[in-house]
């Protein structure tokens, strides 16, 4: 029993309702769900009229919105505020509960708090929506193997198109923020968790309440408007377009909150002595993010709501015979679409921009110019979304503003390959995995950066809007700059989160296929858009075959290189050799803490001293961090008190390396 | 004693950077990696677009090969750099490097390069993309322009020629050499009318209309596309573009019960 | 090792195989209708041969290729007795539609022309006509496809509607149908598909959401052979 129980006074603890509230999981989660769902159906097929065309919708939309809520009330995430409200809060107890002590696996199925168990949940609903995205688009690529296949009929091909890519999206919006700046970026910035750790595990579980209303749409009837869900092509859909806009209306709320956690982590715990200048850059990638996420999801939160209400009222906000206009979904849309991709790319990039210096031991290469990079890139992101719609009609006159500021996004994205070739200059290049997927970025980003500029050329554009080129360009950024980054931080954070060590043999071979496979798929759908086959299509002219052939066999091979890459992750994460706590030599504060982490990640809060970059300055150096003469307080009251003894050790030189 | 200025000093250094071994190879290997992207982006693009059918897909035609020439040394620099660290300062060996790499933090005059570089091509792309793009967008929008209607249905193109008495067609026929103005719009959801060698794509929208407009400058028998998902067959959605000669085209105007203008 | 990694790779790829099979299966259409070939035609393109195909549209589709239930949707409009018609190349193919549907007015008055037949005329009930009253479309049939390695085929022909208050024929869920007949001639084989271009999927925005946009009630394939 600690210290602090007995603190509380003369009675001992009582677990005010403990029993039932220990007893919440992802069982009781789902089982909320269905029931609350059933009520839903039921009370929404009684008050609705049968006769009205558009009663599937609202039926359908309420019961989605009933199991969301159920599945939230059954996994725990009303509790705090319930119990807050009823005078009762939660006591030291039910928080170390919460926050996962002394639990074992458990702790994995349920509301925990502790970042360390968010971190790994959202890496393994990372890995969940990449296997369903992914064999879908062996589907798709199984399709588009010969011109006029019988595979799938239209209706299924384009709903798995459609599919394919919200899923990917969610997917790849979570990839590297949702396990590593979770998990990782607490310790980085010397903190003992996030600052608002209820918030974390209700990030999270929404984001799995989502995803089986999102998977629910592929059982009612598909989407058959490509997962940018354009209206009015959305206003006719059948009900799966329902399930796919409320789990972007339950997504994006999910994401607000996870970038509000983030946002005030950073600014407000970060150790002290981490002044701007000593963050690591991971960190300033992070909060960018999920700093451009929080205005953009809303917007695309907004456009389905507003398509909600055409669906199920026949509101007319996008039917321009009843005084709407198409031309709103898209400027809604793209007001989110675009700075979404930078949502996406710029964690994956900053993860490779973190790991380089490590693997090529020389400091990172002008960190003021990634900073202003970053800044650069954010900013004008916000400014260019209509170059997805010079095509549209809507303003021609503005095509040219917007190929300037689009364009002007070079710019910092220019920088951001200066510092990583900069890092690499005269380093001592250790080739591991982390370090290729650096390489392998460097490779892919070009093309898609400079395959981007053609796009953003109005002009050019008109050939190529709507073309398999765009659809080669989204994929080389996103996927090959983006995933790529994400799984460079796996296999350069994996021995931290896990404690063991992901074979460097295995990973290779998945590597290898993956970077090969990709770049034989998206070459070659390149040449098909250049010359002249329309995205989105599940047949196409025969001109087209040899590309399109040879596109689908390297899809195999990604998905062959993958398997390889769960089978990497799986026996790593079982059997892998049990990893030192800093096997890289890296400096930034995760690699300070032993394995396994500590709940609380730090005996004694560090004090930072100097930036985590000091590589080749020898004994010059500080060294990044130092362990203070007396305790820091607890950082804040949300966390809890430390569950350790108070250390009177003295001041120690500290280097983290 | 050499009383050395400050601007000595910075040429000195730069005199002293450029007889590296290292800098000099990464030169020449950025020296060979810009001529084989040249060479691909002067030739692979425009094949691979085909023969266009307007000066307007011939203007972008020659952004495409521009840009990719362009693109070429940025894109060689890159990779000559990631190459010649794979090649030359590899660390071999699966355990972490015993010693460290050079401490090299900041450098003003290579950043500031950059940018300025970065800047100047972004500039120059900006200026030919507005140039172009304003000899594209005013192609055919000439007072003597037939008018074309251009109708999107799911998933049907249908054409319609008011000046030539109304005739409608699921065929696209202009006469080669005349500037021709396309009203588009739709009936239902939102398609995009694209005629791939005449290099024009402008969405369908229902509700409102839109314009674009090209001169077609070569006989022959082209593709209509739809560009934008508008449903179930929306892979279905195409016809054919035939560009033919004057007098081929009022022949095929009389045919069909029109009257040429 | 080696058994893990075969047991991952392999459970890998059974599951996309599944998943592949489930949704081919689900995408798999009804059984194909041929036309019977009787004889040759004179035609403008020469002597062919003669192919007949007669199809049906219906108010729901309890009595298309959905059975006697009419399957999932049972309210929507149908073609019958299947969306996935056959017939031969270099032919005279003559069909027959018999239209039991009601209908109003169109919203593209191009498709209450008749286009690609072999004179530009559709018989309604024996009488030779080239449009419809466009205020009184039920359905139209309209073939047409990409035009990719294959010989263009375009054809669409208005079939007009049963006015609403026509009584049901004796024996007979539906009202006595517009026989509607059209010849076209096909060129060489090819894929193409048809639809209905006459919005009739009441409730969806532009009348084009559920049964004209699913293949099996107002859109089907056309196989050139």
């Amino acid at each position: 029993m600690s210290e602090a129980m007995v603190k509380l006074g003369a009675s001992p603890e009582v677990d005010h309702g403990g029993g039932w509230m220990r007893r919440l999981n992802l069982g009781t989660a789902i089982a909320g769900g269905v029931i609350l769902g059933a009520i839903g159906w039921f009370f929404a097929h009684h008050f609705t009229d049968s006769t009205d065309p558009r009663v599937s919708d609202q039926v359908t939309l309420i019961t989605l919105a009933c199991w969301a809520i159920g599945f939230m009330v059954g996994i725990g995430a009303f509790n705090g505020p319930i119990r807050w409200l009823t005078g009762r809060d939660q006591t030291h107890a039910d928080e170390m509960f919460l926050a996962g002590k002394d639990q074992g696996v458990s702790r994995y199925f349920r509301f925990t708090t502790d970042h360390k168990v968010v971190g790994i949940q959202y890496l393994v609903a990372t890995m969940l929506l990449l296997g369903c995205g992914g064999t879908l688009a062996m589907m798709i690529r199984t399709q588009l193997i010969t011109p006029h296949s019988t595979f799938l009929g239209p209706q299924t091909y384009n709903s798995i198109v459609g599919l394919h890519g919200i899923i990917m999206i969610i997917a790849t919006i979570i990839m590297v923020t949702g396990p590593f700046g979770n998990f990782i970026l607490p310790i980085m910035i010397g903190a003992r968790d996030m600052a608002f750790p209820r918030l974390n595990a209700l990030s999270f579980w929404l984001l799995a309440a989502a995803i089986p209303v999102l998977l629910s749409a592929g059982f009612m009837g598909g989407i058959p408007t490509g997962w940018s869900g354009y209206a009015p092509l959305a206003d006719q859909a059948p009900p799966g377009m329902d399930g796919y806009l409320m789990a972007i209306i339950i997504f994006a709320i999910s994401s607000a909150v996870a970038g509000a956690n983030i946002t005030t982590t950073v600014l407000t715990m970060r150790a002290r002595g981490m002044t701007w200048n000593r963050t690591p850059i991971f960190i300033y990638g992070t909060v960018a993010s999920v700093g451009l996420a929080l205005p953009a999801l809303p917007m695309f939160m907004s456009a389905q709501v507003l398509l909600a209400v055409d669906r199920t009222v026949s509101g007319k906000f996008y039917d321009a015979a009843g005084g709407g206009s198409p031309w709103l979904y898209q400027n809604l849309f793209w007001l989110f679409g675009h700075p979404e991709v930078y949502v996406i790319l710029v964690p994956a990039v900053i993860a490779l921009m973190e790991l380089t210096p490590v693997f090529a031991r020389k400091p990172l290469y002008n960190f003021n110019a990634a900073v202003l990079g970053i800044v650069g890139i954010v900013g004008l992101s916000v400014m260019v979304w209509a170059h997805h719609m010079y095509a549209s009609g809507w303003a021609p006159d503005l095509n040219g503003p917007f190929m300037l500021t689009t364009e002007m996004i070079s710019v910092p994205t220019g920088v951001l390959f200066l510092v990583v070739i900069g890092t690499i200059w005269r380093g001592k290049i250790w080739t591991t995995i982390p370090m290729m997927a650096t390489y392998a970025m460097l490779w892919n980003f070009i093309i898609g950066g400079v395959t981007g500029i053609y796009l953003s050329d109005v002009p050019a554009d008109y050939d190529l809007h709507g073309s398999m080129f765009v659809t080669a360009h989204f994929h080389y950024t996103l996927m090959g700059a983006g995933l790529t980054g994400a799984i460079g931080a796996l296999f350069y954070w994996f021995p931290k989160m896990t404690g063991r060590m992901l074979s460097h043999k295995l990973g290779l071979v998945s590597f290898w296929m993956v970077q090969i496979g990709f770049n034989v798929v998206f070459l070659g759908m390149f040449a098909v858009g250049l010359a002249g086959q329309p995205r989105r299509v599940f047949t196409y002219d025969h001109m087209f075959a040899v590309g399109n052939f040879v596109s689908s066999i390297g899809a195999y091979v990604i998905g062959l290189g993958m398997l390889v890459l769960l089978y990497t992750v799986i026996s790593g994460w079982r059997r892998g050799p049990i990893a030192p706590s800093n096997p890289w030599g890296g400096k930034t504060l995760e690699w300070a803490v032993p394995n396994p982490i500590p709940l609380e990640n730090f005996e004694v809060l560090p004090v930072v001293i100097s930036d985590a970059y000091g590589y080749g300055e020898g004994d010059v150096s500080p060294g990044h961090w130092v362990e203070p003469a007396e305790p820091l307080e607890p950082a804040h009251a949300g966390a809890g008190a430390p569950d350790v003894e108070t250390s009177t050790v003295p001041l120690q030189e500290g280097r983290a390396e | 004693m050499t009383i050395t200025t400050s601007m000595d000093d910075a040429s000195n250094r730069a005199r002293r950077f450029v007889r590296r071994r290292d800098v000099r190879q990464v030169f020449l290997l950025w020296l060979a990696l810009t001529v084989v992207l040249v060479v691909f982006g002067a030739t692979v693009p425009a094949r691979l677009m085909g023969a266009g059918a307007s000066p307007s897909m011939h203007a972008i035609k020659n952004t495409m090969t521009l840009f990719s020439i362009a693109a070429a040394p940025v894109a060689a620099v890159v990779w000559a750099i990631a190459l010649y660290s794979l090649i030359a300062w590899r660390h071999r060996g699966n355990t972490q490097p015993e010693s460290d790499g050079p401490p090299l933090r900041t450098n003003k005059p290579a950043a500031v390069l950059w940018i300025l570089l970065s800047s100047v091509l972004c500039v120059f792309l900006l200026i030919w993309g507005l140039a172009e793009m304003g000899s594209v967008d005013a192609a055919g929008a000439t007072s003597d322009a037939m008018v074309v209607d251009v109708t999107g249905q799911q998933w049907v193109w249908t054409f319609s020629y008011p000046q030539e008495g109304n005739i409608e067609s699921d065929q696209l026929y202009l006469p080669v050499d005349k500037p021709v103005v396309f009203h588009v719009t739709s009936k239902d959801v939102i398609h995009s009318f694209w005629v791939v060698q005449l290099g024009i794509k402008v969405d369908a929208n229902p509700g409102e209309t839109t314009t674009t407009s090209v001169v077609p400058d070569r006989i022959g028998v082209y593709d209509v596309r739809c560009a934008e998902l508008c449903g179930l067959l929306h892979a279905d959605m195409e016809t054919n573009a035939h560009v033919v000669s004057a007098d081929d085209f009022n022949k095929w105007v009389a045919d069909n019960g029109g009257q040429s203008s | 090792m080696v058994l893990g990694m075969a047991a991952t790779v392999g459970g890998g790829v059974i599951v996309v195989a599944l998943t592949g099979t489930i949704l081919w299966r689900g995408s798999a259409q009804a059984s194909p209708l041929y036309a019977t070939v009787k004889g040759t035609a004179d035609t403008p393109q020469g002597v062919l041969p003669h192919a007949f195909l007669t199809i049906d549209t219906y108010p729901d589709s309890m009595a298309g290729e959905h059975g006697s239930d009419g399957g999932a949707h049972p309210d929507w409009v149908s073609y019958g007795p299947s969306s996935d018609l056959r017939v031969p190349a270099h032919a005279l193919v003559t069909v027959t539609i018999n239209q039991y549907d009601g209908g109003e007015t169109i919203t593209n008055p191009y498709f209450a022309s008749v286009h690609g037949t072999v004179d530009g005329t559709e018989t309604v009930n024996g009488k030779s006509v080239t449009k419809v009253d466009p205020d009184a479309v039920g359905h139209t049939f309209t073939i047409h496809a990409a035009p990719t390695n294959q010989d263009p085929l375009f054809v669409s022909v208005p079939l007009p509607a049963v006015p609403d208050d026509t009584p049901n024929a004796p024996n007979s869920d539906y009202p006595p149908p517009n026989v509607v007949t059209f010849s076209f001639i096909t060129g060489g084989p090819g894929d193409y598909v048809w639809n209905c271009e006459f919005p009739c999927g009441d409730g969806y925005y532009a009348k084009f959401g559920g049964p004209m946009a699913t293949r099996g009630y107002m859109s089907g394939t056309l196989k050139v052979s």
